[in-house]
């Protein structure tokens, strides 16, 4: 009994040291363009994200939202939509095959998934949006804000994603997020 | 010869709580190597603590070269730095060009960036501590030349 009362105070420190270890994520951000062999590397603390967004009050980005010129929902429930398509089995929701580019959005594993290629400019891009991180987007905004600071906060709660890659003949994007401290 | 003993505590001692006090923030490391022929190489080791006793002497109309918007981006100041000095050391920010490599990076208590392009190398070590209380200060000079 003594033994136990002992380790107690160990054993705590060892889960919150863990406990820790866990919250402490990271998005990266890697450009390498294969032509000219430039590379630009970011790893960001999400936590500092998330302390830093809302602290920015500059342009279209006030109070860890920010405003989108050219989306408009004033007619549409995305709250509701997005209920809908959490819900909805996974599956393609929208294939667009056109001369120039071809686009697919889908759900996949509990993601949001959009692919898209550009034939003209040989682009391809791919973004995962886990659901939570989607809903948390428009959860408290209103009209065409996007809550950046709660998709954040959602995302550190999300498991490791790649949530954006960008792969064309000039230069290769990707975006994700992870446990490592740097995007080796 | 007592006296004298306690003399000697007491200077010992205040020396010791100074170099303490004034190494307590940690140090500011500057290194420049220009790589033309003749180039210059400057190397500077500064007491972070001192930094912003220093700002006090400096003229206030020699501090209104920082940005304009300096006053506003110091919330973001404050609200990065204690983040920065909760996280793990390692590279923030990379970038390899052709011709210059950046490295931005967390260092203990300190942000440390890496310039190495054609013409020099600089090697920058801020005790994040002092980059807040100094970026205030300038602020605060800013605001009270306007």
């Amino acid at each position: 009994m003594k033994v136990g009362k002992r380790l107690l105070p160990l054993v705590l420190l060892v889960a919150g040291s863990l406990w820790a270890a866990a919250a402490d994520r990271y998005i990266h951000v890697r450009v390498s363009n294969p032509t000219n062999h430039e590379l630009v590397r970011v790893n960001v603390p999400l936590a500092l994200a998330e302390k830093v967004i809302p602290a920015i009050n500059h342009g279209e980005l006030h109070d860890g939202k920010i405003q989108c010129g050219h989306f408009t929902a004033d007619k549409v429930d995305i709250r509701a939509i997005l209920d809908a398509l959490r819900t909805a089995p996974e599956g393609e929701f929208v294939t667009v095959q056109e001369p120039d580019n071809d686009v697919r959005v889908a759900k996949e594993r509990g993601q949001l998934v959009v692919h898209v290629i550009d034939k003209k400019s040989k682009e391809n891009v791919d973004v995962t949006v886990p659901w939570e991180v989607a809903q948390a987007l428009v959860a408290n905004t209103k009209g065409d804000e996007l809550d950046i600071e709660a998709a954040i906060k959602a995302l550190a709660s999300a498991g490791d994603v790649t949530l954006v890659t960008v792969t064309s003949q000039e230069e290769n994007v990707r975006i994700w997020v992870d446990s490592n401290n740097s995007d080796k | 010869m007592i006296l004298l003993a306690k003399l000697g505590i007491g200077v010992l001692g205040t020396a010791v709580v100074a170099g303490a006090a004034i190494s307590s923030e940690g140090f500011i490391h500057v290194r420049v190597h220009e790589k033309h022929p003749g180039g210059h190489n400057v190397a500077l080791i500064v007491p972070a603590a001192v930094v912003p006793v220093a700002l006090h002497f400096v003229p206030k109309n020699q501090l209104d070269h920082a940005p304009g918007d300096l006053q506003q981006l110091l919330p973001v100041v404050d609200a990065a730095i204690p983040e920065l000095q909760k996280c793990r050391d390692g590279v923030l920010v990379e970038v390899i060009d052709p011709g210059e490599h950046v490295l931005i990076s967390k260092s203990g208590g300190s942000v440390v960036i890496d310039v190495n392009d054609h013409d020099e190398t600089v090697h920058v070590s801020v005790p994040l501590s002092a980059v807040r209380s100094s970026l205030h200060q300038i602020a605060e000079a800013n605001g009270a030349q306007d």
